[in-house]
């Protein structure tokens, strides 16, 4: 390496790195972290309820009470191939006789169809017809009854449910003469939107508000996540030499800013690493509830419940690497601003009161990234995409909605890189000019005027070594 | 050739730490800086070592600025640590590979230091019974044989210029022998030394040039038997088995200390310490010892650093 300023960065990132990962602690909470990952989406998979389908059923008899007033045709019921040869016995026993039988006959079930009260009304006024057809299809209550201890397991009465669903909706459709495909035409609905005469022009399409700000917050909590461990482990790495009192040992043999930044890039590995592990997690966790029955209902599940529109999402392999490098930035942000903080410490006790103004800085754009989308504001868009603390969070969700356009992304991105590189610098000037320092921790109106003093004593210095030189 | 430091001048605000501090090397030896508490020794050598920029001065090994680049410089710093939860094998390669040492070569030189300083038992842990020995760390250790650990790292890289701020400073009478032998090694290898210390007695046997520093100022400074020579024969010992403070009165010497029947005197010259000795004898006096010699360094820097203490 030539610039001898930079000597020892790698051998710094190595023995950093491997003394990380030589402690066991850090060992089992990454097994941890990986074997959670793995389990997460096969849990949510059983304990959501939604099980894999049987191909053959063990209820031989159905007892259907059917209070809806409208018709269930139960031969929709027996088209379906593994409900060939169930009966369908259509009553009016109430709940407890219901459940006498079911308890009784161990391949039984019993199904209740029901209409709601209000909706009976909505059904009826004449005034409401709109509403009511808007509304219709979440008016009726279909619950299938199962006995634990007979030889009806939860999966097969699961998927009779869903078959008496569908034979409910084809008689509703039969009841009024119609056809799928004229239910579908009729209920279809648009998607308004108002969009600009640039976005307009160039095709795109804007996300909801609903859309943005559920992205913006997930992405503020990624984002926070990396952050705060990014300033717990930097603010940990710039005091270590100090409080073990091996900075004089160490800079005959490497310079500060080598020091500093092999420690930085280990810190980066760290928290990426565990993150890439996490991730492979999750990727082995899909597979396996892919094979369990897969995750199709988790979607439009979470589409429906957050008003997430995932269609309306620019997602492309170019914006996988816009992300890796909004969140590089971001890290590198708060790697400076945590090396200027930690390089003020000289023991553990300093930690808290020099954290302050970057946690400081952290909340303020978290909550500026989480909150602006509330706005439904184009200027506020622009203003938190483009000024430093709250772009790190915001510039990237609005790009995603199409809040902002490509230029300006790639304007917030070189505003946060420059000033992830200042940050990065000045911390790498106060670690080297406060590495021999022992006392409190300087307020921020010292630390800059001890930043000039040593600026102008290094030109004094190099003009007084070249005129030297030059004698 | 050698090492030369330039006018170095460092101040913090308005107070000089060091002030205008010059010397030189030509040869390879050890030189000496001295002081008080607070006299500027260690910020001369970290500004020496780059660690503290120079508000004025230069620093040059063999005619060139020195860097970390330039010279191969070891350094056993006054403030002493390890990584408390790091094994001690771990941090020496750490340091030799910081240097520029080969693994390998790196290893030989760890082995041969850790038998030179009596320190193999930490670093080579012998396995006892079948459980698996496992390698020590730093807080494991005492704060001599820390102190062992990091010579050795100072010591890895061969270093042609070599500094030790306060070397046998907590070590046991028996280490501190040991260190002697290491330092009286390296000079006979013909290393660059400078070494500073309160303990006058270790820098007189080491040191060929010195320089003593009070409050930020040199006070002092050049070949220590140049120096001891110029102050001559003026320190006088006299020991008799009875009373003679009348007797060195009259003959005009300075009592300086007395315990017993023992004297510590200031004599003029020779001439002066003659006469007494002839006073004595015709007087019939049994004397045990009559010793006269030059000022030890610790005479010379008490007074030294005493005369700035007073103009004060």
């Amino acid at each position: 390496m030539k610039n001898p300023e930079l000597h020892g960065i790698g051998t710094v990132f190595r023995y950093t790195v491997q003394q990380h990962y030589k402690t066991p602690s850090i060992i089992v909470f990454l097994v941890i972290l990986f074997l959670l990952a793995v389990c997460s989406m096969p849990a949510i998979l059983l304990f959501s309820g939604h099980e894999q389908e049987v191909t053959e059923t063990q209820i031989h008899t159905l007892y259907l009470r059917n209070e809806s007033g409208f018709p269930l045709n139960a031969a929709a019921v027996q088209a379906d191939a593994r409900y060939a040869a169930l009966t369908v016995v259509e009553t009016d026993e109430d709940d407890e006789a219901l459940s006498e039988r079911v308890l009784k006959e161990k391949n039984a079930a019993a199904a209740v169809l029901a209409i709601r009260e209000d909706a009976v009304e909505l059904f009826r006024s004449a005034a409401d017809q709109k509403k009511a057809s808007k509304g219709a299809k979440d008016q009726f209550t279909l619950r299938t009854v199962y006995g634990e201890n007979g030889e009806v397991t939860s999966a097969d009465a699961e998927t009779l449910n869903h078959v008496l669903e569908g034979a409910l909706h084809q008689s509703l459709l039969d009841s009024l003469a119609i056809t799928e495909e004229q239910a579908v035409t009729v209920q279809s609905s648009a998607v308004s939107q108002v969009a600009k005469l640039s976005e307009f022009r160039s095709g795109t399409e804007e996300s909801s508000t609903d859309t943005h700000v559920f992205l913006n917050i997930g992405y503020c909590y990624l984002l926070v996540i990396i952050c705060a461990m990014s300033i717990a482990h930097v603010n940990q790495t710039c005091m270590e030499e100090k409080v073990s009192k091996l900075v004089e040992s160490l800079l005959v043999s490497v310079s500060p800013t080598a020091l500093l930044a092999g420690k930085l890039l280990a810190v980066a590995l760290f928290i990426f690493a565990g993150f890439g592990i996490v991730g492979i997690g999750f990727f082995i966790s899909w597979q396996i509830a892919g094979r369990m029955g897969g995750f199709s209902f988790l979607v439009p599940t979470l589409e429906r419940f957050l008003q997430f529109s995932i269609s309306s999402i620019r997602i492309s392999g170019g914006t996988l690497l816009l992300l890796i490098l909004c969140i590089v930035i971001a890290f590198a942000m708060y790697a400076g601003l945590s090396g200027i903080s930690g390089s003020c410490c000289s023991k553990t006790e300093d930690l808290q009161s020099a954290s302050f103004l970057t946690m400081f800085f952290l909340m303020a754009g978290y909550l500026g990234g989480a909150f602006a989308p509330m706005f439904e504001n184009d200027a506020v868009n622009l203003f938190c995409s483009l000024f430093p603390v709250t772009s790190v969070f915001t510039a990237f969700p609005n790009y995603l909605c199409g809040k902002i356009g490509l230029p300006v992304l790639l304007l917030a991105l070189v505003i946060q890189a420059a000033t992830a590189v200042l940050l990065v610098r000045t911390a790498g000037r106060v670690y080297k000019m406060m590495l021999l320092y022992r006392g409190s921790v300087p307020k921020p109106k010292q630390i800059v005027r001890m930043l000039k003093e040593e600026r102008a004593a290094a030109k004094a210095a190099a003009g007084k070594e070249a005129q030297h030189g030059k004698e | 050739m050698g090492f030369s430091v330039t006018e170095l001048y460092k101040k913090y605000g308005d107070k000089v730490v060091v002030d205008h501090l010059s010397f030189k090397m030509d040869q390879p030896g050890v030189y000496a800086l001295l002081g008080t508490n607070g006299a500027g020794k260690t910020t001369s050598i970290r500004m020496i070592l780059n660690m503290l920029a120079k508000d004025g001065g230069t620093v040059e090994w063999n005619g060139g600025p020195l860097t970390l680049r330039t010279c191969n410089v070891g350094y056993l710093a006054e403030e002493r640590g390890l990584y408390p939860k790091n094994t001690l094998m771990d941090q020496l390669m750490y340091f030799a590979a910081l240097r520029g040492v080969s693994k390998d070569e790196a290893k030989k030189r760890i082995a041969y230091w850790a038998k030179r300083l009596e320190a193999e038992e930490y670093l080579y842990p012998k396995q006892e019974g079948k459980k698996p020995v496992k390698p020590k760390k730093a807080d494991q250790l005492s704060k001599g044989n820390q102190q062992k650990i990091q010579l050795m790292m100072a010591l890895l890289s061969d270093p042609e210029l070599l500094i030790l701020d306060e070397p046998l400073s907590g070590l046991d009478p028996v280490n501190t022998d040991l260190f002697k032998s290491i330092i009286h090694e390296e000079i006979d290898k013909g290393k660059y030394l400078i070494m500073s210390s309160h303990q006058m007695a270790t820098i007189e046997e080491f040191c060929t040039d010195l320089t003593i520093l009070s409050r930020s100022k040199t006070v002092l400074q050049g070949n220590l038997a140049e120096i001891k020579k110029s102050y001559g024969r003026i320190n006088l010992f006299v020991k008799a088995e009875q009373k003679l403070k009348d007797l060195i009165e009259a003959a005009g010497v300075t009592i300086l200390s007395s315990v017993g029947f023992s004297y510590q005197c200031r004599v003029t010259g020779e001439a002066q310490a003659n006469a007494l000795l002839k006073t004595l004898v015709e007087q019939g006096i049994t004397l045990i010892a009559f010793e006269l010699r030059e000022p030890s360094l610790h005479e010379i820097f008490v007074e030294k650093v005493g005369d700035v203490h007073e103009e004060s």
